[in-house]
């Protein structure tokens, strides 16, 4: 019945269609004047379809899904030798399907520094099964595959997205490239080249994100766990090699530290598929004894994050080519130790980040971008020399960072200091009730957003199921997120504000203060700094 | 599922043996002795209606939490003359400066409040102003839409205000190079016609542009019947339906002046070089004129597009994957990042590729992208164009994950065909393109044709345009 309604619906549109192909009708032969002295494409019908405005005919006919997505749940399984499998079902023709595995930089202690890196670049190359890539990315692209890895400070993922019906196709190969891939010496240089180019464009590119970021987590956590760097260092890039990498991996991508995650598919047939690629199939490292450093019998570094403060800082020029107008910036991170996430106050943590929000002075994007959070009107609609000031909140296992990063011209280094500083102090001040609702609904409504995309929701059985055992509904945040009252927020300021800074800087850094300076800034009960002029906005 | 599977193993036996015309009429019988059968498409129709204005809403009902609606307008700087280019482009960004009945403030709020997003853009033939939220503000963010699309307050402070800030976004899009190489590629490719305009227009527009040409603008273009109301996620068709007779009832289809025409779009070959040395790399791109959004030839200059791909240095290991070029652009370091596309408007197109490379490979580089477009015309195998074929499918698909990319491609599609091509369709239209449609295609559009060239940077090793031409074509069989 529906396709009936369509159709008939669809003539009314296809009306208007008719009216727009006749006046489409008048300019071409209108054209045909020119077609002697222009070289055009010949008029000749080499496609036989019809036109993608018309339905092609004798297709079978469709049914649709029915509409409302069933109330779900998220199954979780643990296999025998201690894998669990987490999935949850789905509308939609595609299912994702991946590992996620408690493994990172953040356990690279004991090694040269950016494995995690280097596996993120080999992940999905040969394997003991598939010697050759490209019959895995065909095996992939049958089922209209797409694949990816990504490594972060405590989490390593592959993923796969197909055709929900190439489950079993997906689920062999990830078993492969997670367990039994084969990094020969060739890869690694491959992977090695490859780091090194991205290692140039983050150098090269306006956008310092990604490489304050690792900063700011050296100064916070100095020389452990979370603070070892995500990216690569130049100094240990030609120290990695194969045998690292595989007694790294022995160590830290067992079954027990694994998560096999997966949306839009049937959990029992997940199991039963698991059970053949994760359990009976031994990984490489197991069948192949040589391969691993026995006398390197490192266990896995089980350390809690030992938040220290402090500053790290680069002197270079951003950007790096004076060229095609791009403004000089010295950018500054600046981070108090938060919480992890589960700690009672990691909500409430969420929800003045959202408070804080901010961006970019020049960003694009209509209202919703958080145009009325605090850091635009009290800091980017207040003073013009600042190009970017944003928060961001981070949170692990057992620590966690909120950062406000900020960049301007490097003469202005010292007020964006100073202002920073205050907003930080001014978290633990007045809140007003209609700043607090908003940053609620801007954070619930962010969650369901974020929620709609299949990918995300993958991410978030994994990482829930990994750290918990089981997944948390988005509904538990909402209303989480519902009872959050201004004491809440003021209670996580102080606790904010009770740590020592971390700082990272980059840039023209010579009128950047001391990090004596902005802790005694951040201690003062109106965030003045010794020695701070008073603010004008007209300087 | 199932049955999806069966249909196209029964296709794919097909193309192997027979030659085209008649393979696709062996198609056709495949698919009429299966027509007993039916296919599951495991997501919601898209349910479509014209109001008696003549404005068409569709959606897309997923009964999720949160919702994407928009309204895609059939306007754009094609339809500008070049004393008003860039009005388009000025009224979309006025559209969020008040209304009536709200002032910029107030409307900002309004949609912070909401946890809601309101954006809006410009292309060539198409203006489209969006706004994404939680289900149940579905009805206030309708509202909203319909209020700043049709009573845009246009004040003179605020149209002053504006201009600064359009001139600051020119600034930013003449930093980025591939939109600068794109904008000549269009001045060329399309000179003397609208489509060589710029969507933001020339500076001297942007600074003289006043409220009686925003106006007459608006009452030219934003009418009902070339506007489409779109939504998907948590939206239920016959209450948009509702909505949309309520705020958009009064809007009418009479032209107080002359009922504009689409001005016809010529291609002409040719090309430009703006040459800087101080530059670091050169960008180039190089096109052929391609389909339009209806021809049924643009799907397969979408897989001849895939076939070439696009690469970047940063991927680690082209050598085994990927198609040729990224192979050949790696193993010999041919440029930093390539890229092919597929432009497509109402009645022509722009297909070719893009590349940043080295001054001095740029020789080389034009040499293996030209070769790959004659392999194309002449001896693509049936192999790479199945793997560009799935490829196409499932990137086309996957695309559409969320409540804002499906409600995308329902405005896009209603203002292109006039219809949302269901799921099974495309994936239908996809399978059947064998390698002699690919070449049978290429053929056509790009063999012995004239390419237009846009280069910027140290480009002095840019081949002459007449070698550019004359490898177009090739003398032998």
């Amino acid at each position: 019945m529906a396709s009936r309604l369509c159709r008939n619906l669809n003539n009314a549109a296809l009306k208007y269609q008719n009216q727009l192909w006749q006046s489409q009708k008048n300019y071409t032969k209108r054209f045909s004047e020119w077609d002697s002295t222009v070289n055009v494409p010949s008029r000749k019908k080499v496609t036989d379809m019809p036109p993608m405005n018309e339905a092609v005919s004798n297709l079978p006919k469709p049914i649709y899904a029915t509409l409302k997505e069933e109330h779900q749940k998220t199954q979780v399984t643990e296999l025998s030798n201690g894998i669990k499998v987490a999935s949850e079902n789905r509308f939609g023709e595609f299912c994702t399907v991946g590992v996620i595995i408690d493994s990172g930089s953040r356990y690279e202690v004991a090694y040269p520094s950016g494995i995690s890196h280097f596996l993120e670049k080999l992940a999905f190359n040969s394997t003991v099964k598939y010697p050759n890539k490209d019959e895995m990315m065909s095996i992939l692209e049958k089922h209209g595959g797409i694949c990816d890895s990504q490594g972060s400070r405590d989490t390593f993922i592959y993923a796969a997205s197909a055709y929900s019906s190439g489950l079993e196709d997906v689920v062999r190969l990830l078993g492969e490239v997670v367990l039994r891939p084969q990094i020969t010496a060739e890869e690694v240089d491959a992977a090695r080249q490859a780091i090194n180019f991205e290692l140039e464009m983050l150098n090269m590119r306006p956008e310092q994100e990604i490489l304050l970021m690792d900063m700011v987590h050296a100064a916070a956590y100095r020389d452990n766990t979370l603070g070892l760097p995500k990216l690569c260092p130049r100094d240990t890039l030609h120290k990695v090699n194969r045998n690292i990498l595989f007694t790294y991996l022995n160590r830290h991508h067992t079954p027990k530290r694994m998560v096999l995650a997966g949306v839009g598919v049937e959990h029992k047939r997940l199991v039963d598929i698991a059970q053949k690629y994760f359990v009976e199939k031994k990984p490489i490292w197991e069948t192949d004894t040589e391969l691993v450093t026995s006398n390197q019998n490192v266990a896995v570094d089980g350390s809690v994050a030992q938040y220290t403060g402090g500053l790290v800082q680069e002197e270079c020029d951003i950007p790096q080519f004076a060229s095609a107008g791009l403004p000089v910036l010295s950018h500054v991170m600046l981070a108090l130790e938060g919480c992890s996430h589960q700690d009672d106050d990691f909500i409430p943590m969420c929800v003045l980040n959202m408070m804080m929000g901010g961006g970019g002075s020049f960003s694009a994007g209509g209202p919703g971008k958080g145009m009325y959070t605090r850091l635009y009107t009290n800091v980017l609609n207040r003073y013009h020399w600042m190009y970017n000031a944003t928060a961001y909140n981070h949170a692990y296992s057992d620590s966690g960072l909120f950062c406000i990063h900020a960049s301007a011209p490097p003469t202005h280094v010292r007020e964006m200091v100073e202002v920073i500083v205050r907003e930080m102090v001014s978290m633990a001040g007045t809140i007003s009730g209609q700043e607090l609702r908003r940053a609620k609904t801007q954070l619930q409504s962010m969650l369901l957003m974020n929620l709609e995309s299949r990918p995300v929701v993958f991410e978030d059985i994994g990482r829930q199921v990994l750290a918990t055992g089981h997944r948390k509904r988005p509904e538990y945040f909402i209303s989480e997120i519902e009872k959050v009252t201004k004491d809440d927020i003021v209670a996580v300021a102080r606790r904010l504000l009770s740590s020592q800074p971390s700082v990272a800087a980059r840039g023209d850094l010579r009128k950047l203060p001391s990090l004596q300076y902005i802790q005694q800034g951040l201690t003062d009960s109106e965030g003045k700094m010794p020695g701070s002029r008073k603010l004008s906005i007209f300087r | 599922m199932a049955s999806i599977l069966k249909l196209s193993r029964t296709l794919s036996k097909f193309p192997k043996n027979a030659a085209s015309s008649q393979t696709a009429k062996a198609l056709r019988a495949a698919s009429t002795a299966v027509d007993f059968q039916q296919t599951l498409v495991n997501v919601p129709p898209t349910k479509v209606t014209a109001l008696n204005s003549g404005l068409r809403v569709a959606t897309e009902d997923w009964g999720s939490q949160t919702a994407t609606v928009g309204i895609w307008i059939d306007a754009g700087s094609r339809y500008e003359t070049s004393k008003n280019n860039g009005v388009a482009h000025f009224m979309e960004h006025m559209a969020f400066k008040g209304t009536g009945k709200r002032s910029q403030c107030q409307l900002e709020i309004e949609i912070e409040d909401m946890g809601a997003q309101l954006n809006a853009y410009t292309s060539r033939e198409q203006t489209v102003y969006y706004s994404k939220c939680l289900a149940k503000d579905v009805p206030k963010a309708i509202e909203i839409l319909a209020d700043i699309v049709q009573n845009a307050k246009l004040g003179e402070a605020e149209i002053e205000r504006e201009r600064g800030v359009i001139l600051r976004e020119m600034q930013e899009v003449e930093s980025n190079l591939q939109e600068v190489v794109f904008d000549h590629l269009h001045s060329i490719a399309y000179q003397g016609t609208p489509l060589a305009n710029t969507i933001l227009g020339p500076t001297a527009n942007i600074r003289s542009i006043d409220s009686s040409e925003l106006r007459a603008y608006l009452d030219c273009h934003y009418k009902p019947s070339r506007m489409v109301i779109a939504g998907a996620g948590g939206v239920n068709h016959e209450e948009l339906i509702k909505l949309s007779e309520c705020h958009f009832g009064k809007a009418c289809n009479t032209y107080s002046g002359e009922v504009p025409s689409l001005a016809p779009c010529r291609f002409t070959g040719s090309e430009i070089r703006v040459r800087d040395d101080s530059l670091p790399l050169a960008h180039v791109a190089i096109a052929v004129e391609g389909a339009g959004w209806t021809d049924p030839d643009t799907l397969t200059l979408m897989v001849a597009s895939t076939l070439l791909g696009a690469w970047d240095r940063s991927q680690a290991s082209a050598k085994q994957n990927a198609t040729n070029l990224a192979r050949y652009s790696a193993a010999d370091d041919l440029c930093h990042s390539y890229q092919s596309f597929n432009t497509c408007y109402k009645d022509t197109g722009l297909w070719g590729v893009y590349f940043v490379s080295d001054p001095l490979k740029i020789d080389d580089m034009m040499f293996n992208v030209q070769s790959e477009f004659m392999r194309l015309c002449t001896s693509v195998t049936e192999g790479e164009v199945a793997r560009a074929r799935s490829l196409l499918a499932a990137n086309t698909l996957l695309q559409l994950d969320t409540s804002t990319a499906v409600c995308e491609d329902i405005g896009r599609q209603l203002l292109c065909y006039g219809r949302r091509i269901p799921p099974h369709e495309l994936t239908h239209r996809i399978n059947s393109i064998t390698a002699q449609n690919v070449r049978d295609v290429c053929y056509k559009y790009l063999f012995d044709r004239c390419p237009a060239v846009a280069a910027v940077g140290p480009i002095e090793n840019l081949p002459d345009y007449n070698r550019v031409r004359s490898s177009m074509y090739w003398l032998r069989v």
